[in-house]
C-alpha cells in the first residue's frame, strides 16, 4: 500500500475533516516518474464560464427572454412550481437520467419536461436567498454580483461574482423553501412507491427510494456538497489534468455555495474535437472515477455530461458534487476483490465469495460459478486483458442491458446493497459517456496503476505526468 | 354495468391536454369574460381542478333530466373520453379564450343544446338541453365543486375570493341562456339554489353507469389507473352528504391531514404528468405571462 493510499484511508473521515488530512497529503511519498507532461498541469485562470449552461442550452434569445419573464419572485411561486411531488419527480429525474433503460417512455417526456418547466428565480429572489443565508445582499457581498444566472442547478441556479480579494466565483444559489418543500414530500412513502412502480418499473423500487430519499436530503444541504467538493479539490490538488474549484468557505452556507469559477468547453463540444483530444479528456475521467473510488474510496454519483469541463489536453475540470458516496473499508473490500479475482489472479471461486460477501449474490445460489462468471463479464470486459480498446455506445448499451437483464437465471440471486446502488453509474454513466467518446486507450493498464492490489507503474503520458501530484 | 361504455379510458391524459392546449390563445384580441386578473382565473390552474371537474359530474348526473339528456344524446358512451376532453376544452376556452372565441364557442354549444330533447324513462318527464332551469343545475354544481374541491386539496379561497368566483363565473351560464338575474351571485346564493333543487334529485341506471364509470375507468393507461384510487378517494371525500345518500354510498371516514397530503401528491403527479404533453407547459407559460403583465398595469 502506498503511503499516498494509507493517507487518504486515514483520511477517509477526510470527507468530514478536511483539515488534518490536507496536513498529511503533503507527506505523500511516491517517487516522481517523468514529469515530461508537467506542463498539462499548468491550468487557465478562472474566467466567467460563457458557454451555455446546463438547463438553459437550448433556450434561444426568445426563449431566454420568456423564462426571464415568467421567473420565480417568491417563496409561493417556488412552492407552486415545485411543490407536491415536483420537485422531488425533478430529482429523481437527475438520478433516472443514469437508469433510461429502466425508465418508461412516458415517464422520461414527464421528467425532461418538469426540468424545462422550472423558471430561475427573480433577480431579486436570489437576493433575498444570499441576504437570509450570508448576512449580507450580494451586491455588498461581492464586489460584482452578476443578477442573471448563468445555469440552473436542480435546485437552484448559479450566479458568477467576483470577490473583494478578486477572485471570480461561481454562487449557486437554492430555492427558497424548496428543501422543506421536498422533505415534506419525501414522508410520502405510499406515493413514492407508486410513482416509482409506475415510472421504472423495471428496477429494485425499494432501493430506489431508499437511494432517492438519502441522496435528496443531502443534496439539500449544500454544505455537504462543499465539504465533498473541499475534499475532491484537495485530494486532486497538483494533479496534472484533474480540476476541482475550491469552495469559498466565506460564501457558502446552507442554502448558498460558492467555489472558484471555471471555465470551459462543454460535452456537446468536446464531441466535435479531435479523437486524440477525446481520448484524452476520456483518460482523466477514467482516471478521476476508479482513483476517487479506489484511493479516495469516494464516488461522485453525478457523471452527467453537464458536470465536466475540458480544457484541452485532457484538463477536465469536474463540477456539482452533490451526489457523493463514501465508502468504508468493508464496503469497498469486497469490490476489490471481485475485480481481483476475476480479472488478475483469475480465480473464479474466490471472485464468487467476493460476490456473496459484498451481498451480490446470495450464498446458497444453485448455479455453477462459470455461469455467474459469465453474467458478470460484460462488467469487467474493458480491464479483463491488456490490449487498447475502444468504447463504444454499444458497449454502454450491453452493460446497460445486462444490468437491467430479468430475465438472466442469475435474477433470483442477484441484488444490488444498498450502499452500492450508486455504483450502477459507472456501468450507466461513465461508459456511456465514454462510449459516446468513442475512447480508446488500454483501460486495463491504466486501471493496474490505480488498482491498490498492483500498482503498476504510468501506462501512459498522462500516468506519467500523474507521478509528480502522487508524490505529493 | 360498464361493458357498454365503448372507448376505453386510454389517452385521457393525452386528449384532455391536447383539447386545453387549443384552447389556450397565442394572440387573444381581448382579456375574455374574466381576464388575467381574476378568481376564476386562478381556480381553473389549482391544483385541485380534476376533482373538481369529476365531483361536479357526479353531482350533474343526479338530476335525472340533465343525465338523460347526455346518455341519450351525446356520444358519452361510445367516447367518454373525448366527451370529457370536448368538455374541458369548452371550459378552457370560456375562462382563457377572447370573447369572439368564447361567444363562438358559447352559440356553438347552444346550437347543439336546441336538438337535445326527449323523454325521461325514468321519470317520464320531457327534457330540454336548452332548458335554463337544467343549465342553471349543471353551472352551480360546476362553481360549487371548484369550491369544494379547492378547500379540500388546492389552495383553499378565502370567502371574499369564493364569492368572487361566483360572482365571475355567472357568465358560464349566461353564455348557454340561462338568465343573468336567476343565477347565483354569491356563495350563499348558491348554497341555497343547491338545496332547493335536491328534492328532484335521484340516481338513475345511467346516473349509476356513468359514475361507476367516472369512479374507476376501465382500461385506463398503466402509469394513470394506480394513482386513480387517490383520485376516486378525492371525489368521494368531497361529494356532499346528500349525494352520497342518493348513490348508495357510505360516507367515507374523515381524511387524515396526512391521507390529505398524500392525495396532494397523487394530485401533483397528475399534474406533473399533463405537463409533459406537448404543448401543455407552453400554454400554461401564456397564461402564467398574461397575469404577470396584468399585474403590471396601474
Amino acid at each position: 500500500m502506498t503511503v499516498k493510499r494509507k493517507l487518504v484511508l486515514a483520511g477517509g473521515a477526510a470527507a468530514a475533516g478536511g483539515a488534518g488530512y490536507i496536513l498529511l497529503r503533503r507527506n505523500r511519498l511516491r517517487v516522481a516518474r517523468g514529469l515530461a507532461a508537467v506542463g498539462l498541469a499548468a491550468r487557465g485562470g478562472a474566467r466567467y464560464a460563457g458557454s451555455a449552461p446546463k438547463l438553459f442550452a437550448a433556450a434561444g434569445e426568445h426563449r431566454e427572454q420568456l423564462r426571464h419573464d415568467l421567473a420565480l419572485r417568491t417563496a409561493e411561486d417556488v412552492t407552486a412550481t415545485l411543490g407536491t411531488m415536483k420537485g422531488v419527480l425533478m430529482k429523481l429525474g437527475q438520478m433516472a437520467s443514469y437508469v433510461d433503460d429502466g425508465l418508461s417512455p412516458a415517464a422520461r417526456r414527464t421528467l425532461s419536461r418538469l426540468q424545462d418547466s422550472v423558471p430561475p428565480m427573480s433577480p431579486d429572489l436570489a437576493a433575498q436567498v444570499i441576504t437570509a443565508e450570508l448576512g449580507q445582499p450580494p451586491d455588498r457581498l461581492f464586489r460584482a454580483w452578476d443578477p442573471v444566472p448563468i445555469a440552473a442547478a436542480s435546485i437552484g441556479q448559479v450566479h458568477r461574482a467576483i470577490t473583494h480579494n478578486d477572485i471570480a466565483v461561481a454562487v449557486k444559489v437554492q430555492y427558497p423553501g424548496i428543501a422543506e418543500t421536498i422533505e415534506a414530500d419525501l414522508g410520502n412513502v405510499a406515493l413514492l412507491r407508486k410513482m416509482l412502480r409506475i415510472m421504472a418499473p423495471s428496477q429494485d423500487v425499494p432501493a430506489l427510494l431508499a437511494e432517492l430519499r438519502e441522496r435528496v436530503t443531502e443534496e439539500l444541504d449544500y454544505r455537504r456538497e462543499a465539504k465533498n467538493q473541499q475534499m475532491f479539490a484537495d485530494y486532486y490538488d497538483g494533479h496534472p489534468t484533474i480540476h476541482v474549484p475550491r469552495i469559498i468557505e466565506q460564501y457558502s452556507a446552507r442554502r448558498v455555495v460558492t467555489s472558484e469559477l471555471a471555465d470551459g468547453a462543454r460535452f456537446a463540444e468536446l464531441t466535435g474535437w479531435s479523437q486524440a483530444e477525446k481520448d484524452l479528456a476520456a483518460e482523466t475521467i477514467y482516471r478521476f472515477v476508479f482513483r476517487s473510488l479506489y484511493e479516495a474510496h469516494a464516488f461522485n454519483g453525478d457523471p452527467h455530461p453537464g458536470n465536466y469541463l475540458f480544457r484541452g489536453g485532457g484538463r477536465v475540470t469536474f463540477l456539482d458534487f452533490g451526489l457523493v458516496k463514501h465508502f468504508s473499508d468493508e464496503e469497498l473490500r469486497p469490490l476489490i476483490d471481485m475485480v481481483r479475482y476475476l480479472c488478475v489472479e483469475r480465480q473464479p471461486e474466490a471472485f464468487r465469495a467476493a460476490m456473496v460477501d459484498a451481498g451480490f449474490l446470495l450464498a446458497q445460489t444453485p448455479l455453477p460459478t462459470e455461469d455467474i462468471v459469465e453474467h458478470m463479464a460484460v462488467f469487467y470486459d474493458t480491464v479483463k486483458e491488456p490490449g487498447t480498446r475502444t468504447m463504444t455506445s454499444d458497449y454502454a448499451s450491453a452493460v446497460t442491458r445486462r444490468f437491467f437483464d430479468f430475465r438472466s437465471p442469475l435474477t433470483p440471486y442477484a441484488r444490488i446493497p444498498r450502499s452500492y446502488v450508486i455504483l450502477q453509474r459507472i456501468n450507466l454513466g461513465l461508459f456511456a459517456l465514454l462510449g459516446e467518446l468513442s475512447a480508446t486507450a488500454d483501460w486495463r493498464r491504466i486501471a493496474e496503476e490505480i488498482w491498490p492490489f498492483v500498482q503498476a507503474p504510468p501506462s501512459t503520458p498522462m500516468g506519467e505526468a500523474e507521478q509528480g501530484w502522487l508524490a505529493g | 354495468m360498464t361493458a357498454d361504455y365503448a372507448a376505453a379510458a386510454a389517452g385521457l391524459v393525452e386528449r384532455s391536454a391536447a383539447a386545453f392546449v387549443a384552447a389556450i390563445p397565442r394572440q387573444p384580441a381581448d382579456d375574455g369574460y374574466f381576464g388575467p386578473g381574476s378568481v376564476t382565473w386562478r381556480m381553473a390552474a389549482d391544483l385541485s381542478a380534476p376533482v373538481a371537474g369529476l365531483r361536479a359530474l357526479l353531482l350533474q348526473a343526479l338530476h335525472p333530466l340533465a343525465m338523460a339528456g347526455v346518455d341519450q344524446h351525446s356520444d358519452w358512451r361510445r367516447d367518454p373520453v373525448g366527451r370529457l376532453a370536448a368538455t374541458s376544452a369548452y371550459l378552457a376556452t370560456i375562462t382563457y379564450g377572447d370573447r369572439a372565441a368564447a361567444d363562438r364557442a358559447a352559440a356553438r354549444v347552444r346550437k347543439i343544446h336546441d336538438h337535445v330533447r326527449g323523454t325521461d324513462t325514468v321519470t317520464g318527464r320531457p327534457y330540454a338541453a336548452g332548458d335554463p332551469a337544467l343549465l342553471l343545475w349543471v353551472h352551480a354544481t360546476f362553481v360549487d365543486s371548484g369550491l369544494a374541491a379547492a378547500r379540500a386539496f388546492g389552495a383553499a379561497p378565502s370567502q371574499d375570493e369564493a364569492d368572487a368566483y361566483v360572482r365571475e363565473t355567472r357568465i358560464y351560464a349566461s353564455l348557454l341562456g340561462v338568465p343573468h338575474e336567476g343565477i347565483p351571485a354569491g356563495e350563499r346564493g348558491l348554497v341555497e339554489y343547491v338545496k332547493s333543487v335536491m328534492p328532484e334529485l335521484a340516481s338513475t341506471p345511467a346516473a349509476a353507469d356513468s359514475i361507476a364509470y367516472l369512479l374507476d375507468p376501465p382500461g385506463l393507461d398503466d402509469e394513470i389507473a394506480e394513482l386513480w384510487d387517490d383520485v376516486r378517494e378525492a371525489v368521494l371525500a368531497t361529494l356532499p352528504g346528500w349525494a352520497l345518500d342518493r348513490y348508495g354510498r357510505p360516507a367515507p371516514p374523515a381524511l387524515t391531514t396526512g391521507r390529505r397530503d398524500e392525495i396532494r401528491g397523487t394530485l401533483g403527479l397528475f399534474d406533473a404528468v399533463f405537463l409533459g404533453e406537448p404543448g401543455v407547459l407552453e400554454a400554461r407559460q401564456r397564461i402564467t405571462l398574461r397575469q404577470r403583465l396584468a399585474e403590471q398595469r396601474p
